[in-house]
This record gives C-alpha cells, structure tokens and sequence, in this order.
C-alpha cells in the first residue's frame, strides 16, 4: 500500500499543485494523466526521492506503515521504470539482474535470474551485451531488474511511449500482470490513454489543480 | 567536414598538416645514434641513470594515478549536484595556468621557507626554516604530488565532457532505487564507464610525467635530477659521445613510458575483473556526500597564485614573518620586457597559424586521419623537440622565428583540434544545407554562416593554443637554440637563482598572459552576441 498525504509541489515561487493525497492498493496501478508542465513527473520524480533541485515540495508518503519520504532514494525500495530500459551497457544482461537481486548464495542467485528470464520469454539472452537485444527484449530486461531489487513500490514514467505500436500492447500486459501477481503498488505517468490498464483509476492532474482552486 | 569537392583544398589541408607533423620523423634519425649498445652501456655504467629513472618513475606513477584519484573523488563527491556545474566554471582559469607558473607558485607556498611554513611557524616556535624536504626532494614525490594536483584539474575537465550526458545521470537515478547509495553505485555502474573514456587523458597526463623538464627543473630533486632532465641536458651538450648518451636516455624514457602504460592496462584489466560478478551486497550508509572536497584543489590554487603576486611585491622579507616587511613596486619596474612581447609575438602567431591550419583541417581534410594529429599528446614531448631541433638544423632554420613557431604548432594545432572538433561535428547540418538553397558557396557559408555561429569555440581554441604556445619550454629552448627568451623560459631559468622578487614577476607574467586571452576570448565573445539572444 502506498499513500500520499497533502503533497504539494513548487516550481520556484510557482505553485504546480497542492493538497493532493492518494492511496494505492497492493497490486493496483493509479494512472496520473496531464497535460506537459503540470508535474506529473516531478511528482513522480518526488516519490522516487530524485527531485530537481529547482522544485520543492511537501506532504507525507508511506509506504506499507512507514513514512519514507525523508529517506534517500536507495533506503526507500521504490524503483522506477523509465522511457528507455537503461540496462547498463557494460554489463551483460545477467549481470544486470544480480546488481538488483538481494545477495546470497551465487549458484542460487544465478538460477534463479536463469529462471526467471526463461519466464519471460528471455531465455538463452543471459550472457547477451543489453545493446545486441530487440526493444521489446530490453523493455522485458529492464522490468525483470526493477522487479529483482523486490521494490515496495514501482513507478512507471511512460515506460511505453518509445516502444512501436506492435509491442506495446503485449508489454503492457507483461507490466501489469507481474506487478498484480507479485502484489506491487505502482504509479503510471502518461499521456496515452491507451496506456491506462482497464478499470484502473485516472487521476488528471490539471483537472486536480482546478477542483482544488474552486 | 568533407563537404569540401575540391581537391585543391583538400589537398591544402592535408599538406598544411603535413609541414607541422610529418619532419619531425626524419628529426628523429639522429637519435638512431642511441640505439647502439655501447651507448647504452654507457648510459647504465652512469651512476646518475638508475636514480634519475627512479625519479622519473616515481613521479609520473604518482602523478598519474593520484591525479586520476582526485578528479575521480572530486566527481564522486560532487555529481550530480549543484556544486559540480559551480566547479566546472572554475576549471578553464585554473587549466589556463601555465605549469612552470603553477610550480614556482607551490614552490613559495610549500618550500621551507615558503608562505605555509611561515604562518606555522608561530605556532612551532620556529626561527629559521624548518629542515624539511617539502619541495625537491630525492625521490620526485614532491613533484610527483604537485603535478598530481594539476593533471587532476585537467581529467576534471575531461570527465565534465563525458558527465554531460543525460543518460548516466538517470542511470544513477535507477541504480540508487535499487538500493545502492551513491559511491556504490559510482563503484558499481558509473566508473566502469567512465574510466575507458579517461584512456587517452590518462595517457597525456603519463606521457607528460615522463618528460616534463620545466616543472621537474623547479620542483624536482637537483642531482641526479628526473630522467628527463638529464636527457635534455645530455643531449644539448657539446661532447658527442654525451649527446649520444641523451638520444639512448630519450629512448630509454619513452621505454618507460610504454612499460607504464601496460602496466595501466594490466591495472585496468584487473580492475573489470572485479566487475564481473555483481554479489548484490548494499554497503549501508554509503550516502555520505563531502560537497566541500572541492574546496581544498581550489584553495591551494587561488593560494599559490596569490603567494607569487605577494612575492612579486615584497621588499625585504624575512623568515618567520608571515608578510612582507615592506612592499615595492621595483620588481614590476625594473622588468625586462624583452620577454614578455618574445612570448606575445609567438603565442598569437602560433594560435593564428594553428587555427587556419585546424578551421581548414575541419573544413576539408579526411576526418579518417584525425586521430593522427592528437598523437603528440600522448608522447613524451624530449624526443619530439628532440626530432624537431635536428629537422631544423638540417633545414637551416634552428634558432629563427619562424622554426620556434613551428616548433610550438606540434602541440598547438592538437589541442586547437580537441577544443573545435566537437562543436564543430555538432554544428546543425541543416544550417549549411539552408545556406546551400540560398546558393552560398562554399566558403561564403563558412564565412557568413558557420564560422560566425562557432565563433564562441573557434576564440576559446585561439585562447588554448595561446595559453599552450606560452607554456612550451623544451620546444622553444631546442628549436630557438638558445636564443629566445620568454617568460617562461626565464621563470625557469630564474627558479634556481636566489631572486624570488624578479622570479616571481616572471611567473605572475606567465600566468596573467593566457589568463588575459581567455578573458579577452570570454567578453569578444559576449559582445559579439549582445543584440542576439539565441546566439550566446
């Protein structure tokens, strides 16, 4: 469960929105939409802990019981998928799994990056360079390595906007589906409504900063 | 680049080139002379060669590496964050200094009886200079510490350029939200990347280690002194049989440094070794951020430039008195201009002479042989003014204007090149391609359009291969035979006399010349775009 309460976002002297609260449940993904410039990513930017310095902000967000945003990004088990996969390019694609997983025991951790790979339809790309995999592989790759670093919560900032029309819809799915099985609370910044997981909740965020002056 | 159909340009361009590089190669027959075996016999059997090339080994390995560890702490330490935009501003000032001026300045800040020692000696109760060997001493690790502090603001410089992409900032971002605190994720994600880019940098700073003269005369061990030194001396002295010992000892110098450079190779293999196997393990608390790190490179820097304007008006000063006892002009009035308008004369010449052979270059050479052209920064500069002196003799032009300039160009024209290469393969196509359906020709396009718009770059290369041709000392001693005096070869001469008054009037001298070029470059270019906001 994440839960926002009473944030509010400036940019400069410049308020972007205030008093907005939300509550995610395990498994749901909130959709924020909104038009360039309202702060939809700044807010996204926020709950990671990765602010500009140019914006400030205040509210409370918690995770499962706990407030964590006076913590530093790595201390908050966030993560966060963006626009491109950025795997490390000097890493091959099963080194990019292990640097997220938790340690143990080496055997045990490769098999199961192995395993999990094949589950999503990667198998045989371990020892792959990330820059020789097709779009659609590296999107995959990205998502497994946010998900083996077993975050509290995901953000999505429109991690499907570069991927063409043909690999977009069965991502998406992809996306949604290990993040129902697996429990995680995500929040999805876009501008295609196409990217809105059915029944998922809209949240416009300029529409928000009108209620809220009215 | 090769937009250009000519050939004769092209072919202008190339030959251009060719006259700077290319007699160099036969310059350095002569020094076949010390590949002879009893000439190397002679050069071992010399008791000063083995300390000489503990010396030199000792002060490039430690110049290298530790230089490579304060720009890679400093980094760390500072990006991304706002103090490292704030640090890059500071950095061409701070490169514009010539090295012997940096080095005369740390001399009168870290010698016995220099500006530190003075303000401690109240509190150590000291009346006479303490007898410590904080500068020359017999190992070169004073001077090996001191260059170290230099070639760190340099690979600062060059990390800014590679730090400037967007991805590696959010691939900090990403890395930190799987729970990696910043060093680690420095350790584990950026410097893998980061370091091969520092290859080449890191082969110009090791090359220059190995054959500086002029910072090794100042701050360097006396006798035996680096292996660079007394190469130089061995080969401009008048005995053949010890100018054949010089050529063995250039030989034996560029040896070294290509066993150095393995060594880094092996270093580095080694190092990504350790990447191989991401393990997983968080270091707790590994957030920690020392944003004043900066402070201490830059302190000692404004330091040491103040301590050679302090010295350039004092009157008498005794020791433990931590200012002048009286201040005087006299050493500003009683200067040798002669000097000054020697090394004016030859830094314009050679950066006007550098830039239409780089803009040509750019313009309608093969880009394919670039690469060539940065080759003299990553060798060790003795034999180069070496092969540069004996190609001039055979031409009849040693000791003319015209051979020192010419002897400046080899390392003018590549750092003109790094400093326009970018911008200028960054410069929008699209714009020439306008130009083009307004039926410009080709020159009148670099003309109108784009030498105006690179006008920026095109005045900061004028001011490096400036700020450059001043700090030459081996080329203009060897090309000049002797005969050209400019402030930097007087500061160097003076550093061993006993008049830091004089010495430091010439160092300040070397330090306000390219400083005021880089000024001069910053506020044309300013003015230049002052009607024109999308042009600044």
């Amino acid at each position: 469960m994440l839960e926002l309460h009473n944030a509010a976002l400036r940019l400069g002297d410049a308020p972007l929105f205030s008093d907005l609260s939300f509550a995610v449940a395990a498994g749901e993904v909130l959709t924020l939409m909104g038009p360039s410039g309202c702060g939809k990513s700044s807010l996204l930017a926020w709950l990671l802990g990765a602010l500009p310095p140019a914006f400030s902000a205040t509210g409370e967000l918690w995770l499962g019981g706990q407030r964590v945003d006076g913590l530093p990004i790595e201390a908050r088990q966030i993560g966060i998928l963006f626009q491109d996969d950025l795997l490390f390019p000097h890493l091959s694609v099963l080194q990019n799994l292990l640097l997220a997983m938790p340690p143990g025991p080496a055997a045990q951790r490769r098999e199961r990056a192995g395993q999990l790979l094949a589950e999503v339809g990667l198998a045989g790309l371990a020892e792959r360079d990330p820059a020789t995999l097709s779009g659609g592989q590296r999107a995959r790759a990205g998502l497994l390595r946010a998900l083996l670093a077993e975050p509290r919560a995901l953000l999505l900032d429109e991690p499907f906007s570069k991927l063409d029309m043909a690999l977009r819809g069965p991502y998406r799915q992809f996306v949604f589906a290990q993040l129902a099985a697996r429990g995680i609370p995500a929040v999805l910044v876009t501008h295609d409504p196409g990217d809105v997981p059915p029944g998922g909740r809209v949240l416009q965020l300029a529409d928000y900063q009108e209620s809220a002056h009215v | 680049m090769g937009q250009c159909r000519q050939c004769l340009p092209g072919a202008l361009a190339i030959a251009g080139m060719a006259v700077v590089f290319l007699p160099v190669l036969p310059g350095l027959l002569p020094l076949a002379q010390g590949l002879e075996l009893a000439v190397w016999r002679g050069l071992l059997a010399d008791a000063q060669t083995l300390v000489a090339l503990r010396v030199t080994v000792i002060s490039s390995v430690v110049s290298t590496l530790l230089a490579l560890l304060l720009a890679l702490l400093l980094t760390m330490a500072l990006y991304p964050g706002p103090r490292w935009p704030a640090l890059q501003r500071r950095l061409p000032a701070l490169l514009a200094m010539p090295h012997a001026a940096f080095a005369i300045g740390a001399f009168f800040l870290l010698a016995p009886s220099g500006w530190l020692a003075r303000w401690l000696a109240p509190l150590a109760g000291w009346d006479v200079p303490p007898d410590w060997q904080t500068v020359r001493d017999p190992y070169g690790l004073s001077l090996g510490l001191l260059l170290a502090v230099k070639e760190a603001i340099f690979l600062l410089w060059m990390l800014a350029a590679v730090l400037q992409e967007g991805a590696l900032q959010r691939q900090m971002t990403l890395a930190r939200s799987l729970g990696y605190g910043r060093w680690q994720v420095w350790w584990l994600c950026l410097l893998p990347q980061v370091l091969p880019r520092l290859g080449w940098p890191l082969l110009a700073v090791l090359a220059y280690g190995v054959s500086v003269v002029d910072v090794a005369l100042i701050l360097g061990p006396g006798s035996p002194p680096s292996l660079a030194v007394l190469a130089w001396r061995w080969l401009a002295d008048p005995e053949l049989a010890l100018q054949a010992r010089g050529a063995a000892a250039s030989w034996l110098l560029l040896l070294v440094f290509l066993l150095l450079c393995g060594c880094g190779l092996l270093l580095w293999r080694l190092l990504r070794a350790a990447w191989r196997q991401p393990h997983g393990r968080r270091w707790a608390g590994a957030s920690w951020q020392p944003r004043w790190l900066a402070w201490p490179l830059l302190g000692f820097c404004y330091l040491l430039a103040l301590a050679l304007l302090l010295w350039s008006l004092a009157g008498p000063w005794f020791f433990p008195a931590a200012l002048p006892q009286s201040w005087t002009l006299a050493g500003w009035q009683q200067l040798d201009t002669a000097p000054l308008f020697t090394s004016l004369g030859l830094g314009l010449a050679s950066a006007g002479i550098g830039l239409a052979l780089v803009l040509l270059w750019l313009e309608c050479g093969p880009p394919a042989l670039s690469r060539w052209l940065y080759l003299p920064l990553i060798l060790p500069a003795l034999p180069l003014a070496a092969g540069q002196y004996h190609a001039l003799l055979m031409a009849g032009l040693a000791g003319s204007g015209f051979g020192v300039v010419w002897s400046h160009l080899l390392w003018v024209v590549p750092y003109m090149l790094l400093t326009l290469y970018k911008p200028y393969l960054e410069f929008d196509t699209r714009m020439i391609t306008l130009a083009r359906s307004l039926g410009l020709s080709h020159w009148q396009r670099c003309w109108r359009i784009k030498w105006p718009l690179l006008l920026r770059p095109i005045l900061a290369a004028l001011a490096i291969g400036f700020a450059v041709s001043i700090a030459q000392y081996l080329p203009t001693l060897f090309a000049g035979g002797g005969r050209f005096a400019t402030v930097t070869t007087e500061a160097v001469a003076l550093s061993s006399g006993g008049n830091r008054r004089v010495l430091a009037v010439q160092a300040m001298l070397q330090l306000v010349l390219p400083m005021l070029m880089f000024a001069l470059a910053t506020l044309l270019g300013q003015w230049a775009g002052r009607h024109r906001q999308g042009w600044r």
